[in-house]
C-alpha cells in the first residue's frame, strides 16, 4: 500500500506537485519568450533565442512528467537531463561573463531571477524519475 | 483627499487617477489576501495529511472571481487611455493569473492524498505573487 502513496505513475503523489512547478515554470518562461520573441528579438537574439528553448523544453518536461508512459518517461528522462545541463552551463557563463548572451535569460545566474526554482527542479526531477522508475520495476518483480 | 496626494508622490508620474487607482489596489490586495487565506487553509491540510476538498475549491472559484473583476477594471482602464505602461506585458501576467488557479485546482482534486493540498499551497501562493508583479506592471513602478 505504501506504493500507492508515493505512486507508481510519475504524475502522482509527490509528481502532482513536481508537475505544478514545472506547469508554473514552464508558464512563466513561455510568457517570458512569447513576450521577449514578440517585442525585442532583435536586441538579444541569442539570449531570447535560449529563453524560448529553455520555455520549450519545459513544456515538454511538464506533459512527459505528468502522463508518465514508458515513453513518455524517456522523454522526460531527456528534457530534464537537458533543462539540468543547462542551467548549470548557462548559470556558469553567466556568471563568468555577466553580458555572455547580451541580456539576462531564464538560467542565467542559475536561474536567479526565478528564485533559484530552475537550479532545483530538474535533480528534483531527475530523483523522482530515478524513484519511481524503481518502485515500478519492484512491482513488476513481485 | 491629503492621503491620496501623498500616496500619488510614491508612486510613478503615468499612474492612473487616483479612483481608479485605489480601486485596482483594492483589488491586487483583496486576490493576494485570499491567496495567502487559501494558502494557509491549504498548509494546514497538509499538516493534517488531508487531500484538497471541494470547499477549497470554491475558495479559489472566489478569487478567479475577483481576478475576473480585475481585467474588466484594467478594460476599462485602457478604453480610458490610462492603462498599464506595457499592455502585452501586462495582459500576459494576468492571463496567466487567471488560469493557474483552475488548472491547478483540477489537478489537485484528481490526486486524493495530501500532496494535493501541497498542489494548492503552491498555486495560491504563485497567484499571490503575480499579484505582486501586476501591480508593479500595472503601476509602472
Amino acid at each position: 500500500m505504501a506504493g500507492q502513496a508515493t505512486g507508481r505513475r510519475a504524475g502522482r503523489g509527490f509528481g502532482r506537485v513536481l508537475v505544478t512547478v514545472y506547469g508554473i515554470l514552464a508558464f512563466a518562461a513561455l510568457g517570458r519568450s512569447s513576450y521577449e520573441l514578440a517585442v525585442k528579438f532583435d536586441e538579444a537574439p541569442v539570449a531570447y533565442a535560449l529563453s524560448t528553448l529553455a520555455a520549450v523544453v519545459y513544456v515538454v518536461a511538464t506533459f512527459a512528467l505528468a502522463i508518465g508512459t514508458p515513453a513518455w518517461r524517456v522523454t522526460a528522462w531527456i528534457t530534464v537531463s537537458i533543462e539540468a545541463v543547462g542551467v548549470l552551463t548557462v548559470g556558469a557563463l553567466s556568471l563568468a561573463d555577466e553580458h555572455a548572451f547580451g541580456e539576462s535569460t531564464v538560467w542565467s545566474g542559475f536561474g536567479q531571477g526565478y528564485g533559484y526554482v530552475p537550479l532545483v527542479l530538474p535533480f528534483v526531477g531527475l530523483w523522482w524519475l530515478w524513484r519511481t522508475s524503481r518502485s515500478t520495476s519492484e512491482e513488476r518483480t513481485a | 483627499m491629503e492621503a491620496q496626494v501623498t500616496r500619488d508622490a510614491i508612486a510613478a508620474p503615468s499612474v492612473p487617477p487616483g479612483s481608479l487607482r485605489d480601486v485596482i489596489l483594492a483589488l491586487l490586495l483583496i486576490v493576494a489576501a485570499l491567496c495567502v487565506a487559501l494558502a494557509g487553509w491549504a498548509g494546514w491540510f497538509v499538516a493534517r495529511d488531508r487531500a484538497v476538498i471541494l470547499n477549497q475549491l470554491w475558495g479559489g472559484a472566489v478569487i478567479e472571481g475577483v481576478v475576473i473583476v480585475q481585467g474588466i477594471v484594467a478594460i476599462v482602464q485602457g478604453a480610458t487611455g490610462a492603462g498599464a505602461d506595457d499592455p502585452l506585458l501586462f495582459w500576459g501576467y494576468y492571463a496567466t493569473t487567471l488560469v493557474i488557479l483552475p488548472i491547478a485546482a483540477a489537478w489537485a482534486f484528481a490526486e486524493r492524498t495530501r500532496w494535493s493540498s501541497v498542489v494548492l499551497l503552491v498555486a495560491s501562493l504563485t497567484v499571490a505573487f503575480l499579484e505582486w508583479r501586476m501591480w508593479q506592471i500595472w503601476m509602472g513602478v
